[in-house]
């Protein structure tokens, strides 16, 4: 589903990412444990087409990123749902209307909109509070808002960068289960976290990043990121 | 149907969101798009006018007045026949003296001092309307010269020249200041669409990332470019037409030009539609020489 083959990055001569290999499996939930500055954002980024490698390959179900016309770059994030640590909710819009917009931008029909937008909204629990504004929800509801808004148009991948990061240990969890259970209905995802908690909470896969470097998975330390 | 509810939906909201700039920019567009205007409507009526007075120009032909009735008649016979005349009206010597007591009743006692009556029979022509450009008049005026029996030629076409090269001029000033303010049109609705763009950065960064195509993202603030000048345009002909009523009230009240009121016209309707459609053209160049770049950059 996703490979990284030698994939290089710099930022102002800094090495972001040296010689990156990756293979992530289809269905697979992965964990990308790492400090701040080690490289997971970068490599999430990279698999959205928001910034290409210095060297290096990089496929997305089967797709080369780096060779994406500009104008491919969209139609590679719709199969690509994600999540962020700031949600990135529009507070002017209502949730129903911010879970919409993936929707919308690819000209779902009006029926469809408003079937897929009850299901994911319900996936995630939070159906009730659809006609509300984001700003009036909690934190867990608003990366819960998040999270249907990147699973509405049932993407092939789920990629979410440190999506516990506001959120306190209780939340969390409840936030990885959701993970868990996105993950169970075929979609692969892969989580960057530095929280140790996380990585204990998921028991799957976890690739391991030190300044740009991916470590042999055997010799991951016992607490990396905290 | 969403989609592009959506579409017009944001548009709406970015003019709402910025209700300020947005109508300092309909209000400086439509009075950059007024001053082009005021040089349109001149030029158009001034353009009327000289048609018109080209419509009417008469070449006025003075006999001799030794010119016998037959050399009269013949010569009469042949500018009849001339195909660049349509028309020929003969006024003979006291008709002419009769139409100069009419039209100056107090210094035709000027002419009564001379005992014999001074002024000459005339014939006077119209031409016929594919010859009235000035070259072909000066040719048929330079012909008709050297004919026998013919004391002078005159006709009014030297003021009518004047004036084709007074239009010709306002002509020049309309597409100079017209090119200026078109430009200056463009510049302010392009900054007002970048205030709406830097207001709305974080929703257009969701966007992309969620997989919204450059076009989805820039179709808003093009209807908002739009928009904008449509509105700026719409109002400037406003502004315009009370402008026009208000000097064509002055003018019928000045009474050395009453009359000339009716001559005076507006801008017809397919003009004012034109007019509107310019200014939509000119948002629209606003909008995109803000957006050229947006959703490319980092697509």
């Amino acid at each position: 589903m996703i490979q990284l083959i030698h994939v290089s990055k710099w930022y102002d001569r800094r090495p972001a990412l040296s010689d990156v290999m990756l293979e992530i499996e289809k269905g697979e939930f992965v964990l990308l444990m790492g400090p701040s500055g080690s490289g997971k954002s970068t490599i999430l980024r990279m698999l959205i087409g928001e910034e290409q490698p210095d060297e290096g390959q990089l496929f997305v179900q089967g797709k080369n990123v780096t060779k994406l016309k500009r104008s491919e770059i969209p139609y590679l994030r719709r199969k690509v749902g994600s999540v962020f640590q700031d949600f990135r909710l529009l507070p002017k819009k209502s949730v129903f209307d911010n879970v919409a917009l993936p929707l919308i931008v690819q000209g779902v029909s009006e029926k469809d909109i408003r079937r897929k937008v009850t299901e994911a909204l319900r996936a995630v629990g939070v159906e009730h509070k659809r006609d509300q504004s984001p700003s009036s929800l909690s934190t867990g509801e608003q990366q819960r808002v998040c999270i249907a808004r990147a699973i509405v148009n049932g993407p092939v991948v789920l990629l979410a960068d440190e999506p516990t990061g506001n959120l306190d240990p209780e939340l969390t969890g409840e936030i990885i289960e959701l993970f868990k259970l996105i993950n169970a209905r075929g979609t692969t995802v892969v989580v960057a976290t530095h929280n140790h908690h996380v990585m204990q909470q998921v028991n799957r896969r976890v690739i391991t990043l030190m300044e740009g470097v991916v470590l042999p998975e055997r010799a991951v330390p016992e607490r990396v990121g905290v | 149907m969403r989609r592009l509810f959506y579409l017009v939906r944001e548009a709406w909201a970015n003019m709402r969101t910025n209700r300020m700039t947005t109508i300092v920019a309909i209000l400086t567009t439509a009075f950059t798009l007024t001053c082009v205007g005021v040089f349109l409507l001149l030029y158009m009526n001034l353009q009327h006018a000289a048609g018109w007075l080209q419509e009417d120009v008469k070449v006025m032909v003075y006999l001799e007045d030794r010119l016998s009735r037959d050399g009269r008649l013949q010569m009469e016979l042949m500018l009849k026949s001339d195909h660049m005349v349509a028309s020929v009206l003969y006024i003979s010597k006291e008709q002419a003296l009769t139409e100069f007591r009419t039209q100056f009743p107090t210094d035709s006692q000027l002419l009564e001092g001379l005992g014999e009556n001074p002024l000459p029979a005339s014939f006077v022509v119209t031409l016929a309307p594919n010859f009235r450009s000035p070259e072909a008049m000066k040719e048929w005026v330079e012909q008709v010269q050297t004919m026998e029996g013919v004391a002078k030629v005159d006709y009014n076409q030297q003021w009518i020249s004047l004036l084709s090269e007074l239009i010709g001029y306002i002509e020049l000033a309309a597409i100079s200041v017209g090119i200026l303010l078109s430009a200056a049109a463009v510049t302010i609705i392009g900054n007002t669409i970048r205030l709406a763009l830097f207001a709305r950065r974080e929703e257009i960064e969701i966007l992309r990332l969620i997989g919204a195509t450059g076009t989805f993202i820039r179709i808003p603030y093009f209807l908002e470019g739009a928009v904008l000048g449509a509105c700026g345009s719409a109002l400037s002909l406003g502004i315009l037409k009370v402008g026009f009523e208000v000097f064509r009230q002055q003018v019928q009240f000045i009474s050395r030009f009453s009359g000339m009121e009716g001559l005076i016209s507006f801008f017809p309707f397919s003009a004012c539609l034109a007019l509107v459609l310019a200014g939509m053209v000119l948002g629209f160049t606003g909008s995109v020489v803000s957006l050229l770049r947006v959703g490319e950059a980092r697509a």
